[in-house]
């Protein structure tokens, strides 16, 4: 599977104009492929520009993006072959359904691929499993679902595809918390019985905790910390102090210590923490 | 995305830059009908330095101009030709097989060439480069605002304008936006004929739509929530006042009327 | 219940939308409910719950097909309701809506907050006032002449709750306002709105699906398949997980760790809903025990 790399990253919006914004400075990076990577950072962090460099859509202005150690700019007319490899569901990605029928919106990316038509049928019905999105919703009009199936056939779209590596910016943004489980589970479903990686942008530090396996904190362009979640939920002082939350569970144990109480610091969901206080009493 | 601007306009703070948006309007108006009146070699030579006057007077680069008049140098080149080789008068300047050029050709051909110029310099001046889309718009229905009783709807037009600025900029990012999320899904908008061309534009236009339909549903109710009811009983917050200035300019331009007309009267070579 | 002790009073309120179909979708049901003057109410319930539908009913963008609505008194489910009258109701009910982009009309941040005023027809130099009083109160007067398209989403929100306030509602409702924003936008709104009913005494409605924006309110409605499902203090709603949970909510992490704690048997005293109480719930609890 694929594993993509980011060499000495850097990108500048608007070069040349008095609104020039330098969006990405020196980024170094490796996005392990198998697992879930997670992406935090304040808005104007430079997180949506790193996931558009992932899969080609943002050149980066200097440094290199690989892919299982392949530079994807080496052949710009190839970039499309990267853009099915690494699949990118952007923010909202409801909004860009436009097909008759679900069925046809979900088959326009691997049509776009070449994939021959009798087996674009087989990929369909399955990314449309793989988000829990009924069989009989397929022929409906894109736009006369609801706005948790919207977003579900959205994210088929890409599935369908079968892209070796699941980039998301903010697939849960704006749902209600059952829909927003519905779509991470899916998510992590689709990572779990492919082998794809999955990296998710998400504003939510609960998710983050509870999905992936590693974090990588942005910070005004630069990178700030990345590796285990549990080492960067270690750093929970640093992460406050660049304006971002911390897991509201880990804010409690981190209260409890700070009063003298001795718990373990990598605690982050509701679970863990049950067990490690209720070992106090 | 968040550097687009609307319009030419050119901020500087000049003597045409300081006046009423309404005034602009009319001395706009004025100064084309003078571009009407001349008649002979001095009056459109008055007129042609006059240009250069106001273009002085706005404080706007003379390069800027120039590059917004090259559009119009087609239509330019267009007029020459027609009045060059069609208009038929007494001086025979050069004749060869069917074709014969008159003197009062070449002088109408240049004649017009500078009534498009100066129109073209006056109205950009006056109505884009000195002065916001806002402004302009706000200036319009409070100049045309009495036009109101004989049924012709400047207020909604006023406030059409006004939605159109707001939004258009949020239009540029989303198109952006859809076509990116596309792109991630393999559309290729760079290569084919023109007819393949058209088709990949579908996945864009599409969602552009709907999303247009359903901003302009939700905006619908926000402003109703607004109490928005039209412009009857409507007040404004900005109401624009004229001030000594704004009548000297009239008073100048004015007397540049009269003084164009004036010279009409010198019998001094070609008149139109 | 009498009438005149609420500020927002509804009597078997039933509503219902047509699908594209022609198929009637009943979204409310019998919904009866009181809110005070100066109270803060937040709604809650999943998507499609019939939350946005009933904020829409008190001001008038939709009507009823049963029951009686008051506001401040006035029956606005009456058929002679004059123009006049339902202006009234919509200034005095003032509401900001999820997409921040979607509800600014003019090119200058100043002028969209005028737009309210200007619509009710009060004279040019009270509304400069209102909206340099209603830019400072959102902590916005240095965008005055801005262009929103450039504010971030926090921002917009912020001129948007500013356009209301210049219209001197006496209530305002947030039909989920923070939705689209990010946690730093998220904070900016909260902020105001509980500046707004703390300083303001203005009464306010916010619909949310964010649990930790719920706690901040003094009174919790759930609202499920178009019913009233529970309705109390935040600590009395959030002390039924179970129950949340079959209206597709969620309680927050803390109100949801103390709760398993006791479930185990460990005393706890009080209901929590903050890390800062959950945490003092704990340390008290160890300090009994050792």
């Amino acid at each position: 599977m694929a594993e993509i790399k980011l060499e000495n990253v850097s990108y500048v919006y608007s070069e040349g104009t008095p609104f020039e914004i330098s969006a990405l400075e020196g980024i170094n990076l490796t996005i392990k492929s198998g697992i879930v990577t997670g992406i935090i950072g304040h808005t104007g962090s430079g997180k949506s520009t790193l996931v558009q460099m992932l899969n080609g859509l943002v050149k980066p202005a200097s440094g290199k993006v690989l892919i299982d150690n392949k530079d994807i700019w080496e052949n710009p007319k190839e970039i499309s072959k990267v853009r099915s490899r690494v699949g990118l569901v952007m923010q909202y990605p409801e909004y860009q359904l436009f097909e008759e029928t679900v069925r046809a919106d979900i088959a326009f990316g691997p049509k776009n691929m070449g994939v021959e038509e009798k087996d674009i049928e087989e990929l369909v019905l399955e990314a449309a499993d793989f988000v829990g999105l009924d069989r009989e919703l397929l022929d409906k009009s894109p736009f006369d679902l609801s706005g948790g199936q919207k977003r579900r056939a959205a994210i088929a779209g890409i599935i369908a595809m079968r892209p070796e590596v699941l980039v998301l910016d903010e697939p849960a943004a704006g749902l209600d918390p059952s829909g927003r489980e519905k779509i991470m589970q899916s998510i992590i479903g689709y990572g779990k019985s492919t082998g794809a990686s999955i990296v998710i942008v998400s504003h939510s530090m609960e998710d983050m905790a509870r999905f992936c396996d590693e974090i990588v904190v942005l910070s005004d362009g630069k990178l700030l910390m990345s590796g285990k979640k549990e080492e960067v939920f270690l750093r929970s002082k640093e992460l406050v102090s660049v304006g971002l939350d911390i897991p509201q569970i880990t804010s409690v144990m981190n209260m409890l210590s700070q009063s003298g109480i001795k718990v373990a610091s990598n605690i982050y969901t509701v679970e863990d923490a049950l067990s490690e206080i209720y070992k106090l009493f | 995305m968040k550097s687009i601007t609307l319009g030419q306009y050119y901020p500087a703070r000049s003597l045409m830059h300081g006046l009423d948006p309404r005034m602009k309007i009319i001395l706009a108006f004025i100064y084309i009908i003078c571009s009407f009146v001349a008649k002979n070699i001095i009056s459109f030579g008055v007129l042609f330095a006059s240009a250069f006057l106001l273009i002085a007077l706005s404080k706007i680069p003379l390069s800027l101009i120039l590059r917004s008049v090259r559009p119009i140098l087609f239509i330019l080149a267009f007029t020459v030709v027609l009045n060059v080789f069609w208009t038929k008068g007494e001086v025979i300047l050069f004749e060869w097989k069917f074709i014969h050029i008159y003197y009062e050709g070449v002088m109408t051909a240049l004649f017009m060439v500078v009534r498009i110029f100066v129109m073209i310099v006056g109205a950009s001046l006056f109505l884009t480069y000195t002065i916001t889309p806002i402004a302009l718009t706000d200036a319009i229905e409070q100049l045309f605002g009495p036009l109101k009783k004989i049924k012709i709807p400047v207020h909604e037009f006023a406030m059409m304008m006004t939605i159109a600025l707001r939004f258009i900029p949020t239009f540029i990012d989303e198109t952006d936006k859809i076509m990116s999320a596309q792109k991630a899904r393999g559309a290729d908008f760079s290569n084919g004929s023109l007819a393949k061309r058209a088709k990949v534009l579908i996945p864009i236009l599409i969602p552009l739509f709907v999303s247009a339909f359903r901003r302009a549903d939700e905006l619908a109710i926000a402003m109703e929530c607004r109490c928005y009811h039209g412009g009857d009983g409507r007040t404004r917050m900005t109401i624009l006042h004229y001030r000594a200035r704004d009548f000297l300019a009239l008073i100048a331009m004015l007397l540049f009327f009269a003084g164009l007309l004036a010279l009409n009267f010198l019998k001094i070579g070609y008149t139109m | 219940m009498e009438k005149e002790n609420y500020f927002i009073k509804t009597e078997n309120v039933c509503a219902s939308y047509e699908e594209d179909d022609g198929k009637s979708c009943e979204v409310l049901r019998d919904i009866t409910l009181g809110i005070k003057k100066g109270e803060y109410v937040a709604v809650l319930g999943h998507n499609g719950s019939g939350k946005s539908t009933f904020a829409k009913l008190l001001n008038m963008i939709l009507a009823p097909d049963s029951g009686k609505i008051f506001i401040d008194g006035v029956d606005i489910t009456r058929e002679d309701m004059t123009e006049k009258e339902v202006f009234d109701i919509r200034r005095k009910i003032g509401m900001v809506f999820q997409n921040p982009d979607n509800q600014l009309v003019a090119t200058i941040v100043e002028e969209d907050v005028a737009f309210g005023p200007e619509n009710l027809g009060i004279p040019s130099d009270e509304i400069r006032k209102r909206v340099d009083e209603a830019l400072a109160t959102v902590g916005m007067t240095d965008y005055a002449k801005h262009e929103p398209h450039r504010l971030s989403g926090g921002q917009k929100q912020r001129v948007a709750i500013a356009g209301i306030i210049a219209m001197m509602p006496e209530c305002m409702i947030f039909d989920e306002s923070t939705a689209m924003l990010d946690p730093v936008g998220r904070k900016e709104v909260m902020d105001t709105i509980d500046l707004l009913n703390h300083e303001r005494g203005i009464t306010v409605i916010n619909i949310t699906h964010h649990m930790n924006e719920a706690v901040r309110a003094d009174r919790v409605i759930v609202l499920d398949d178009g019913k009233v499902y529970m309705d109390g203090t935040p600590e009395e709603i959030f002390s039924q997980p179970q129950k949340l949970a079959l209206a597709g909510l969620e309680v927050p992490q803390c109100t949801a760790l103390i709760q398993a704690l006791r479930k185990r048997g460990i005393k706890l005293e009080g209901e929590c809903t903050t890390p800062e109480k959950c945490a003092k719930l704990i340390i008290d609890a160890l300090g009994g025990s050792n």
